[in-house]
Formats: structure tokens, sequence, C-alpha cells
């Protein structure tokens, strides 16, 4: 695909846009707009009110905005249902998972991307077959090795797990990239003597940091996220990541629905804020994933 | 129509798929290079020998991502494989050669999970996928604010399934949710637990996600943006109104990335997990249940041999389906 956001932001979009419209065509388009947006969000912006809302408020389920406005569930969140010791667990799985995905994928892509020997195409295939199948399928087997390799409910063996589950995202992306860059300075550089992982970490791998970041956030925001695999490889709430807290919340509704309320809130911000500061970054990275 | 040349296709030789899409790709993370030259430059470069004495780094280089690889992927995909044909519940184990499979196929609930999933999917691919082609459509019209109703669009995208599940079982709670509220001051009866209900639960589960349109809104735009201006200017001169330059010009253009868009979508759907687990447990009378849940279901019950039984199914579901909308897509082919 030749689409990309760069030039759906530069202004170099062929359709005839700018001219004048009749006014029936306006309300046409912004009626339609209006209306997906308020399908598509007064949900969560109900449910992000809310967390201001008091416990009386939120049961009797009156009035849309928070009256009387209050900011106690986020208090409770933390206090109460300790929020950020999932929080913490999440960073890290997030934040090393990453870390791990990209080590691998970069050095991986690499070789991939550069020469020809035995074994390439099909391990280029391996990998990317990986990302165009639902992994869930996989829960058993997945369960069963990790707890054979004595990873279960740790948060190392989590990590290590989210590394390879971003892996062949992580490597389809970065290896794409590096096949449309060219060699030059690479050969120049082993050329001169440098070695292998010289030319890697020295000439290559300054040239890939657009890339890389771009990998980077979506697959931050996709561990973050991850739920099915955090819910089958932990059991200890010390270990919990926060989509299991969120689970977790919907039985606290009964006795703490101001915290679980404010503390799904403060979840769903973090990728939120993280796309509105990067969405350049989100948006390429995804589009680039899925054009596989 | 006839097929027009791109400044991206023309100066490639015969089709190389992949490079070519990785070409595009690459662009697409952000990469300005002009994609003709660099293509050429690739094409030269992918066919390169590992230089003399890099063999050895070359392997330690590859080491870690296979490692990863084949511990989290191939070896649970050779498990499943050989235990679905096995009753296994960690340890004891014993070959049953294709019971699990006539189990499956007598139990009532695996149609019940079968048929919701794939009622997921079509609503993906006839509501959520085409909603956000016409909006990604629209928005590429550039109305006044367009930037910022893209983005607003796009943000129930990074939203988890977790979250949602939380936020739609406030938002369809019988007593409190803002559904009934709305629903009850229209003057219609608000009382209608709509998850829990066998008539509605399926179509309250696939209405939360299927306004989560962002993703296919910005393929799409990214697509038409790719769309040499020509046509239309070529298309007003002979007097095309923009809704025929929409319908006759870009929606043709758009079969591709509207075939990746629903494969991206029908991977999450046939996988479907966290929102049914979270909002429902597949209830009520496994009315919203989905193939995952009811491997899950196996698997909490210790029987890990059916369980893999029904995760090869959600595989080679996962695989049919894929080829079919690649096939009917003609994706890989290129739709310029």
């Amino acid at each position: 695909m030749k689409g990309t956001m760069r030039s759906a932001a530069s202004g170099t979009a062929g359709l005839a846009s700018v001219g004048r419209r009749p006014v029936w065509a306006y309300v046409l388009i912004y009626g339609f707009l209006g209306a997906v947006t308020l399908l598509a969000l007064t949900p969560t912006v109900w449910v992000m009110l809310s967390s201001f809302k008091t416990g009386n408020q939120i049961f009797t389920g009156q009035g849309f905005w928070p009256s009387p406005f209050t900011v106690q569930g986020f208090v409770d969140a933390f206090t109460q249902i300790h929020l950020h010791e999932y929080l913490l667990n999440t960073l890290i799985y997030a934040g090393f998972g990453t870390l791990g995905a990209l080590v691998a994928a970069f050095l991986a892509a690499y070789p991939l991307a550069r020469f020809a020997f035995v074994g390439r195409n099909a391990l280029v295939a391996l990998f990317s077959l990986a990302l165009a199948l639902p992994l869930v399928g996989l829960a058993t087997p997945v369960f069963f090795v990790v707890r054979e390799l004595g990873l279960f409910d740790s948060r190392l063996g989590m990590v290590i797990f989210y590394s390879a589950l971003q892996f062949p995202f992580t490597f389809i992306v970065l290896r794409a990239f590096l096949v449309s860059t060219p060699p030059e300075l690479e050969e120049a550089a082993m050329m001169d003597g440098a070695g292998y992982f010289t030319t890697l970490f020295r000439v290559v791998l300054p040239l890939a940091r657009p890339a890389l970041a771009t990998v980077a956030v979506v697959a931050f925001v996709n561990i973050w996220n991850e739920f099915f695999f955090a819910n089958l490889l932990l059991v200890s709430q010390e270990n919990q990541n926060v989509q299991l807290a969120l689970a977790g919340f919907k039985s606290q509704f009964g006795f703490n629905v101001t915290g679980a309320v404010a503390g799904a809130t403060v979840v769903m911000l973090v990728p939120i804020c993280l796309f509105l500061v990067l969405q350049r970054q989100v948006i390429s990275g995804l589009t680039a994933g899925a054009v596989k | 129509m006839s097929a027009p040349t791109t400044s991206t296709s023309g100066p490639l030789r015969p089709p190389d798929d992949e490079r070519r899409a990785a070409a595009g790709r690459a662009a697409g993370a952000g990469k300005a290079t002009a994609a003709g030259p660099a293509n050429r430059t690739a094409r030269r470069v992918v066919g390169t020998k590992i230089p003399r004495g890099m063999r050895g780094p070359v392997a330690v280089s590859l080491l870690p991502g296979i490692i990863l690889f084949g511990t989290f992927f191939l070896v649970p995909f050779f498990v499943l494989v050989a235990t679905a044909f096995a009753r296994w519940g960690g340890l004891d184990f014993a070959w049953i050669g294709l019971d699990n499979y006539r189990r499956m196929f007598d139990d009532p609930v695996f149609y019940k999970a079968f048929g919701n999933t794939l009622f997921y999917a079509a609503a993906s691919m006839f509501i959520q996928v085409p909603l956000g082609v016409a909006v990604g459509m629209v928005l590429a019209l550039r109305p006044r604010g367009w930037r910022t109703l893209r983005t607003i669009i796009f943000v129930p995208f990074v939203i988890s399934g977790a979250a949602y599940a939380v936020i739609f079982s406030m938002f369809y709670n019988p007593r409190s949710g803002l559904l009934n509220n709305v629903v009850g001051a229209l003057g219609l009866p608000g009382d209608r637990d709509w998850l829990f209900d066998t008539t509605t639960a399926r179509w309250a589960v696939a209405a939360t996600f299927v306004f989560i349109i962002g993703f296919v809104v910005v393929l799409v735009m990214a697509e038409i943006a790719s769309i040499p201006s020509e046509l239309y200017e070529a298309a007003s001169v002979d007097g095309a109104t923009t809704w025929q330059q929409l319908t006759r010009i870009t929606l043709p253009l758009l079969r591709n990335v509207i075939g990746t868009a629903i494969l991206v979508r029908l991977l999450v759907d046939i996988g479907m997990f966290d929102l049914v687990f979270i909002l429902t447990a597949g209830g009520p009378d496994d009315a919203t249940a989905t193939l995952a849940l009811y491997a899950y279901r196996a698997y909490l019950n210790g029987e890990w041999g059916y369980a893999n039984a029904v995760g090869s199914v959600i595989l080679a579901l996962g695989l049919v389906l894929i080829v079919t909308v690649r096939r009917v897509f003609r994706i890989g082919e290129r739709a310029l």
C-alpha cells in the first residue's frame, strides 16, 4: 500500500476538496460525522464523567453531569484499590516487553532485510504468519510452555512473553523499513573494517530511529491493553496488570463503585494521552503493521 | 475504468509484491525517501550474500528472535496439533484419535459459540468496516475540523477491551445505565437488561465494538491521499459531482484497503474474548459465548486436549477466512 499518513497530512489529496458546496451538503456531512462521533464516544465520555460522581449518583443513574462534583473516586482508586500497584506492574510489562521485542526484532530484521541466505524467506514468512493468525487459539499450549519454563505467574515471565507477543509486528515493520533504506552507509562502514554489530548499532540504529519510535509506541499500547494472556498467565494479585484489575473492578461495583470507575478512567487515559501526544507515530505504526 | 499509473508503481519492474508493499509500509512508518529509487537499491541489495566473516554475528543476531518465536509460538503450535488428538490435563495423557472433534461436533454449545463468533465477525464486516469507510471518505473531503474529528474518532481504538467491558457494563446496567435512562426519557419501557436478555444480548455486545472505526478511517484516508489528483480534476472537467467522484473513482480504488481492514478486524473477532468474558461471561445461556471463551472453559476444566481441539478450529477458521478475504478483495494484487 502506498498510502501514508504523511501524504494524508500534508495536503496532497486529489479529491476536489476545497470547492464550495451547498449548505445542505454541509448539513449532511456534519450531521453524519456528528452522529457517528456521538455513538462512538458517548458511553466512554459518560463513564469518564461518572468518575467525578458520588457513589449515590452512580447507583441511581440520575443526571449526565457530576453533581455534586467530587474527586473522591480517584482517592479511593489509589487508597482502597491500590491502583498504583497495578499501574507499576503494567508499566514494567509494557516498558520492558516493548524493549525486549524491539531488541529482538531489530537484531533479526537487519540480516533478514539485507542478506540472502538459505531459509531466509521461510523465516520471514514464518514470523509474518504469527501476525495473521488468531493467537488466542494457542492459549492452552502457551500456558503449558510458560509453566514448564517456570515462568508462570512471574513478572519476568510476563516481560519475556510480551516481548515474544510483540515480536512479529515489530519485526515486520522494522524489516520493511530497512528493506526500503539504501545500504550505502553500512557498506561503507563495513568496507572500513567495522564489524557487524558495530555497523548495526552505530550506523543502522540511528537511521532506524523513527521506525523504532513508531513501533515502540504501538507495542507499548498493545501490551498496556493486553488482557487475554495476562489472565491466562498470572494469578497472584501482586503480579496483575491494570486490565485484570479492570475486570476485577466489575465485582468491586458492589462496595467501591467510585474507586472502580475512577480507576477505569485512569487506566484508559494512559493510552489515550499517549495517542494524543504521539498521534503520528501511533497511526503510522498501526497502518504499517496492518498492511502485511 | 483504466488502471492509472502512480508515482510509486511507475518505476517498478515486474511485480514483486512483498518488496513493493514493504516500501509502502516503511514510508508509512515515517520514512521520507522517494519510493522509486529506494526500491531499486533495495532490490539489488536484498540479494547480497552475507559478507565474509559475518556469518557468525548474523547467526547470533537472529538468535533472540528465533528463540522467542520458537518458544512461544512454534512449540505451542506443535503441542496444540499433537494434543488435539489426546485426552490431556497436564499429567494424564492418552491418545484418543478424533474423539475431541467428535465431542465438539456433538456439542450444541460449540455450535452456539461458533455461530456467535461468526455473528461478531459479520457485524464487523457489514457494519463497522462500511461505516469506517464512509467516515473516512467524508473526512477525506476535508470539511473544516477534519483533523480534530479524525483524532476524536480514533480515540476508542486505543481503549482496551477490558475498559470497554467496564464502560458498557455500566452503560447497559438496567437500573442506572445511561441507555435505559435515555430509552425511558423517550417514553419507552426503560427496564430492559440488554446484556442478559437472550433476544438482545448478542446485539448489545456487537454494539460495543462496531463504532470503533478509527482504524478503518485512518487506513481509508491514507489510501485516498495516494490517489492521483489528475483523476478528480479530469472528472470535474467532465462535470462529475462530488458524489459521483466518491462512488465512481474513490470507492473502487479502495478495494484493497477495505480488504485489509476486514482482515485485521476478522482476526480480532475470531479470537474475541476480553469483552465477552468480562461483560457477560458468555451468558445468558451462552447467547454471547465465543469460540475463544468456549476453549477457555475447557482449559479451566483441565480438559486441555479438548481445549486444543477447539483452538485448532479457531486457528483454522482464521486461516480460511483470511485466505477467502484475500481472494475476494484480491489483496496482494494492486488496486492501482
